[in-house]
């Protein structure tokens, strides 16, 4: 089967061109699979954002090719949509107008659009906050609302840029949770979910394979695979042996 | 909110019942951290506090087992009986169209509970009132409003945990 994206021999080094290119990642090879959980695992500064900006096609690689099912990616590629460490809500606009966003440039009518807002309104519990402004919410509230703007357009991957790491560690809980429970939910479930974390232990709680990168220029020291039954226990000890074995590549 | 419910599902993973200090130690959290999510589901009947342990009630492992719509419809049935809803809901109902401003509900805050303080206690109302769909607030227009028990609640089939 065709791979969602490909990543083929992927480069990327700021300045390249000078003297002194700075690479950020080096010879990356990497597929997502339809109905996948991956996770991108590393320390900070390896160039795992740069990874989902490029799968995204926000950035283009220095050099490589990337793919989206099976054709190479020239474009900003609607069937996937992001979810950030900042939640990048606009402050101006209502919970409701946030989500809409999401469904910017689509060829559907306002009112399917509304349509569609208000059913992810209902999917990810924030009812009641339709008309309230991000200024008015809770950390793990904005961040539901960031979840709602990605998906709300039905996309194929969802792609997660540290989703849980400006939240409270109980909050954080709660939302591991219900991005687990949507993932699940065939009424909203992108096919596939890659998430970039520093957070080996979230990386293993969730995940269903975790790509490890090493520092600076990123490249992929491994590929480990979590078999662990689901609903995993985030304090079991067969999740801390994962947990300390991937620890202990990466420091 | 979102903290408490992480907070129930932590006891959730610990079988119902852990030693306070123990979550703090695990979350990387102090003590003081987690005192607001805890009081927040001992008011709600969510948790019990015996001696330094967390207990996890029957309600509160009700409410983990419902999807959103059902855990707004517990939270709507538990506060809306809690003295300071009921206090606050009777007041904004003598106006018309039971809606007021938010500086009259901050004054009605300010002169009948005189040892809250009236902003945060305000902004508190106004997030688990919206979560609970007892409350609509416009930040806009300062206007807030109780929600008439007809919008308040979800139909049946909203009800189970989308799975």
């Amino acid at each position: 089967m065709t791979p969602v994206i490909e990543l083929r021999n992927v480069t990327k080094a700021f300045g390249s061109g000078t003297a002194r290119p700075n690479a950020v990642l080096e010879q990356i090879n990497l597929s997502i699979e339809g109905h996948e959980f991956a996770s991108i695992v590393g320390p900070s500064g390896c160039g795992k954002s740069t990874l989902l900006r490029i799968m995204m096609g926000l950035t283009t690689p220095t050099d490589g090719e990337v793919y989206y099912r099976g054709k190479p990616v020239k474009d900003v590629i609607e069937g996937m949509a992001m979810v950030f460490q900042t939640f990048a809500l606009f402050p101006w606009l209502t919970v409701l107008q946030n989500i809409e966003i999401g469904l910017q440039g689509r060829k559907i009518s306002d009112d399917a659009k509304r349509k569609r807002s208000l059913k992810l309104v209902e999917i990810m519990g924030l009812e009641g906050f339709e008309e309230a402004y991000p200024r008015e919410l809770s950390g793990g509230m904005k961040q539901r609302v960031g979840l709602a703007r990605a998906l709300v357009s039905d996309p194929e991957v969802l792609l997660m840029d540290e989703p849980f790491s400006s939240l409270d560690p109980l909050t954080a809980t709660h939302l591991r949770e219900e991005v687990l429970d949507l993932w699940l939910n065939p009424e909203v479930s992108p096919g596939s979910v890659v998430m970039v974390t520093h957070n080996v232990e979230e990386a293993v709680y969730m995940a269903d394979r975790i790509i490890v990168l090493t520092h600076r220029p990123g490249t992929i020291i491994k590929e480990v695979h979590i078999d662990l039954p689901r609903p995993r226990n985030p304090r079991s000890p067969e999740l801390y042996r994962v947990v300390d074995e991937i620890t202990g590549m990466i420091a | 909110m979102s903290q408490m419910i992480g907070l129930l599902e932590v006891l959730e993973d610990f079988n119902g019942r852990v030693d306070v200090a123990k979550v703090a130690d695990d979350l990387l959290l102090e003590l003081d951290d987690l005192l607001p999510a805890v009081d927040a589901a001992e008011l709600l009947g969510f948790l019990k506090v015996d001696s330094g342990d967390l207990i996890l009630t029957d309600e509160g492992k009700r409410f983990l087992s419902r999807g959103s719509s059902g855990r707004k419809r517990m939270l709507n049935r538990i506060l809306s009986k809690t003295p300071i809803f009921k206090f606050v809901i009777t007041f904004i109902k003598q106006h018309e169209e039971a809606e007021t401003t938010k500086d009259d509900v901050i004054d009605f805050i300010r002169r009948e509970m005189p040892d809250l303080e009236a902003e945060t206690t305000f902004r508190w109302l106004v997030e688990w009132g919206r979560y609970a769909l007892l409350l609509r607030y416009d930040s806009n227009s300062g206007k807030i409003k109780v929600v008439q028990p007809t919008t308040a609640q979800p139909t049946a089939s909203q009800e189970g945990k989308p799975q």
